[in-house]
């Protein structure tokens, strides 16, 4: 048998049968509701960072309180950094920022929020619909931001406690395909209880109040009430990084039996370098054909499973090709790889005019950086020093990294290894220099570095197709230890 | 029970007729009845296992009177099934010795091959072969067609093979493999012991008042799959005798070359995930679970096709405790995890209360919840859990429960259907229908999912037992 004469035939299930109607639900899952509902389960947001970011002077005073804005979504048209054509990106803003940060930026300002807090994220999508999906939060569906669970925005405030210290992302969830690949995403990063209120004279991280009139004390944003920036990791094994405080050996971050809450700052270590690397790929063929955020919209018909459109709203030249993806652009972070198809090329390092636009190469602006100064992406430190890489894939490529240092893998998606009770069952291990770590898209680790002799040298960060193993591209990414 | 009338308006999520979205098993060997009882697996229990390996047209997820949505494959057919691609999941347990009978009614030679475990060899058209092979070690395997590799694969000629040990480690718990590593041994003994993981044991069941019980050995099936259905007729259109060379094949398959519009070249139109896609496999609890807070589940992941992908689950982190049939010795906790071509993944899902849902101190525990400006608790999220969207009840509307999360490849190209119609793609979930650790109703949310196991009738469940080897 063969296909022109095979009698078989295998029906699509039904959407409604002899003793059930499915259509709602089957409806919902390519084109949901778009909807304002007001946010069940309210409580009073105590999230303290916009507050903090205002007394920065990098942001306006939140109102309501405590609340931090995202709107989307704005167009940011960016010449590649050939100068052959410009790319359409879709992007977040907040418009609470000052300084012009409120304009559009790529990739959007990062979100950091203290373990614990009560988060409040007021959002429109302009025009709808879209979401908000804070990746590796794990909140009710409402907050989750999925259309098809729940519904697309309209206009929401969503409301989520985050519990573990780590690295997340959050991005529209509508469209995914396209409003993730066109950049509607930002980093998002847990960060532990105390810090935000430890900067400011008179707050109190336990109940997590702040003061009427924010005052600064000497404590830079971001950092522990000991002074020093912390993330999460059980690194007992590897006391080449000081500063480390362990907690309960059975129940981690609690009192002694599970009882209460320990210190807030057991199990994190130290870290004097952040470095953040988002790695992205474009297809510039999407933004030239689909340049239109509704592009291959489906609608439901007037009998649900028996005549909805899905050969609806096609871009340029009948676009309809979201499943052929061909990265030929590449970012880390925002900041062009000066490289085409095939070719290997080094970003610019910290402190370089950047070229092609995009965040300067080496340090991000505190306004984008949820009032955090000093954050890398090239990285320039000192022998001795504590470095933590964030790392994000944000490419619809896998990425393969290999860093000329030694690295500890301390956490892959927000959850700390090593850490108890969860993290028991696993722990932190040794990177070795020269050693590949391959992740895929969605993915984050975090590593520490601590050189003991200086470093001028690069991680090499290849970007390999999902469909087959080809190398697209190669970035190297500085790493300057002195 | 609810009434005929009632039953008219049920939904997906609450009805799911047996054969009507299923995606069909067998087990072999030993009775199992712990898998009898799980509603998930329509599984039907045979001697031997007897396939044709034949082909089909079969009708994709986006396919209606207006829009022609539809892929040629190679199937293999088992006898006492209908036709699907992929092939059915066969359960069996470690030490079972396999009766398969094939027979090859295609035009070119074809074979039937587990890694590891059975290699039938090139059976020529029209040729039937009788063999007969032991399920050796328990873990996940995938079932298919090696011959002219991966041509004959991707053509649709693949299944899910899963071998179950037969006893646990002396003096621990249950897991799905014959040698655990110790940290995967800690986890699912921990499970429904360890303050930190309260509910059942993942080889615990439960009956439970006033709702369906709850099986043990809770495990679920994500078979990955990219369909071209332009590549796939071109094949099963050559002349008898005639094969596309392998490296023809993959070339179109993953490179041909950009074309906007849909279904012209060869690149992959279809994700699926067990044969579905979109609604027709998130909504479908053969293959999306539904289980309750404390309910801890398996999942096993097979990828049969030759793109990566990178599954993203929401609601719960799971434990990746084995890669390629290599049980892990640090098994970490991901919300995301890649799965290359013919790799098998099994991730454990704790099913705990969403943890980012405010709580009593913040820090992931199974703490009291808080209280709401409105006095009521956070979780159970009653409010939300009562919502219509939209909000009117009568159209379109669905009710906010059970609590709805997706599972799906991050990478997103794959979410599509025809190359566009974003979420008709590779898709799954979990959903919450309840906590086992909250007292009264709120142990069960509304709009219980209710699936027909097969048996004399709609809604009759047996209890859930342990497995007979289970002491």
């Amino acid at each position: 048998m063969a296909f022109q004469n095979t009698p078989n035939h295998i029906d699509r299930q039904p959407v409604v049968g002899a003793l059930f109607d499915e259509s709602n639900e089957f409806v919902k899952m390519f084109d949901p509701p778009t909807a304002s509902p007001v946010l069940p389960e309210r409580m009073t947001p105590t999230n303290p960072v916009p507050e903090v970011m205002a007394a920065v002077g990098v942001g306006r005073l939140p109102a309501p309180a405590n609340t931090v804005h995202r709107q989307l979504l704005a167009r940011l048209p960016k010449p590649t950094w050939d100068g052959v054509k410009n790319i359409q990106f879709f992007v977040f803003t907040d418009p609470d920022l000052l300084g012009g940060f409120s304009a559009p930026q790529y990739p959007a300002a990062t979100i950091r929020v203290p373990r614990g807090v009560i988060f409040h994220g007021q959002t429109t999508g302009n025009p709808p619909p879209h979401t908000i999906h804070w990746h590796g939060i794990e909140p009710t569906p409402l907050n989750d931001g999925v259309g098809h669970c729940s519904m697309e925005i309209g206009s929401y405030l969503y409301q989520w406690q985050p519990n573990f210290i780590g690295t997340y992302f959050y991005h529209c969830h509508r469209n995914t395909v396209q409003h993730f690949e066109f950049g509607l995403f930002g980093l998002l990063i847990i960060e532990p209880p105390d810090t935000y209120f430890a900067s400011v004279v008179g707050a109190n991280f336990q109940n997590q109040t702040l003061p009427a009139t924010i005052t600064l004390n000497n404590i830079p944003v971001g950092a522990c009430s000991d002074g020093l920036r912390r993330t999460a990791a059980n690194t007992t094994a590897f006391p080449q990084f000081p500063g480390f405080i362990s907690g309960d050996p059975i129940f981690g971050v609690t009192g002694p039996g599970g009882v209460g809450v320990g210190d807030p700052r057991a199990f994190t270590v130290p870290y004097d370098v952040e470095a953040i690397w988002v790695l992205d790929d474009r297809d510039s063929i999407w933004s030239d054909l689909a340049p239109n955020e509704f592009t291959t919209f489906p609608t439901h018909g007037a009998i649900p499973g028996d005549n909805d459109q899905f050969n609806n709203r096609p871009g340029a030249n009948g676009f309809f090709a979201f499943n052929d993806f061909n990265a030929d652009y590449w970012f880390v972070t925002g900041v062009p790889v000066p490289a085409h198809k095939g070719e290997t090329e080094t970003i610019d390092p910290a402190g370089a005019p950047p070229r092609g636009g995009g965040l300067p190469g080496g340090l991000i602006p505190a306004a984008l950086n949820s009032g955090v100064s000093g954050s890398q992406i090239a990285i320039n430190a000192t022998v001795g020093q504590t470095i933590l890489v964030r790392c994000l894939d944000a490419a619809y490529n896998k990425t393969r990294i290999t860093f000329p240092v030694d690295v500890v893998i301390i956490a892959w998606d927000g959850r700390a290894l090593g850490v108890p009770p969860f993290g028991r069952y696993n722990h932190a291990f040794l990177l070795p220099a020269n050693t590949p770590i391959t992740t895929s898209t969605a993915r984050r680790f975090d590593g520490l570095i601590r050189a003991t002799t200086p470093v001028n040298s690069f991680a090499k960060v290849e970007f390999l197709e999902t469909r087959g193993d080809d190398i697209t591209v190669t970035a190297r990414i500085p790493i300057v230890i002195s | 029970m609810k009434d005929q009338k009632d039953r008219l308006t049920l939904n997906r999520r609450e009805f799911i007729k047996f054969g009507a979205g299923g995606m069909a098993a067998l087990v072999v060997g030993a009775k199992m009845p712990w898998i009898l009882d799980n509603e998930a697996f329509a599984a039907a229990p045979v001697q031997s296992l007897n396939f044709t390996i034949t082909d089909a047209i079969k009708d994709m997820a986006t396919h209606n009177t207006i829009n022609p949505a539809q892929c040629y494959f190679w199937v293999y057919k088992e006898a006492t099934l209908p036709f699907e691609v992929p092939g059915p999941h066969i359960f069996t347990t470690e030490g079972t010795i396999v009766n398969i009978t094939i027979t090859n009614s295609l035009e070119q030679p074809h074979a039937f091959f587990i890694p590891g475990l059975f290699d039938s060899g090139p059976i020529a058209p029209g040729q039937t072969v009788v063999k007969r092979f032991g399920a050796r070690t328990a873990g996940t395997y995938l079932y298919y067609d090696n011959l002219n590799d991966p041509v004959n694969r991707v053509m649709g000629l693949h299944g899910a093979f899963i071998v179950m040990p037969k006893a646990p480690k002396r003096g621990h718990k249950f897991t799905p493999y014959s040698s655990p590593t110790p940290g995967v041994q800690a986890l699912f003994d921990d499970f429904g012991t360890a303050q930190w993981w309260p509910g059942l044991a993942w080889e615990q069941g439960a009956t439970n008042p006033e709702a369906r019980p709850t099986p043990p050995f809770r495990q679920y099936i994500w078979l990955l799959h990219q369909a071209s259905p332009v590549l796939f007729r071109e094949v099963g259109s050559l002349p008898a005798g005639e094969i596309m060379e392998s490296a023809e094949f993959v070339q179109k398959f993953l490179h041909d070359a950009f074309v906007p519009t849909r279904e012209t070249n060869n690149i992959p139109n279809y994700f699926t995930i067990s044969g579905q896609s979109g609604h027709f496999a998130h909504n479908t609890p053969y293959i999306c679970p539904n289980l309750r807070v404390g309910e801890p589940c398996v999942i096993r992941l097979l990828n049969a096709g030759l793109w990566t992908h990178s599954m993203h689950i929401h609601a719960n982190h799971v434990y990746i405790t084995s890669i390629k049939g290599v049980v892990q010795e640090n098994p970490i906790w991901v919300d995301v995890f890649n799965i290359e071509p013919l790799d098998t993944v099994e991730y454990v899902n704790p099913y705990m209360r969403p943890p980012d849902v405010p709580n009593e101190r913040g820090i992931g525990r199974a703490d009291a919840p808080r209280t709401t400006l409105n006095g009521g608790p956070t979780w159970p999220p009653n409010e939300e859990l009562a919502m219509l969207i939209p909000s009117a009840p009568a159209g379109l509307a669905v009710q906010l429960s059970p609590l709805c999360y997706p599972m799906h490849d991050h990478s997103e190209p794959s979410q599509t259907s025809q190359g566009g119609n974003y979420n008709m793609g590779m898709i799954s979930g979990m959903n919450f229908i309840g906590d086992r650790g909250v007292a009264g109703p709120g142990s069960s949310f509304p709009n219980q999912p209710l699936i027909d196991p097969p048996g004399p009738g709609p809604g009759v469940f047996m209890p859930a037992v342990p497995p007979p080897w289970f002491d």
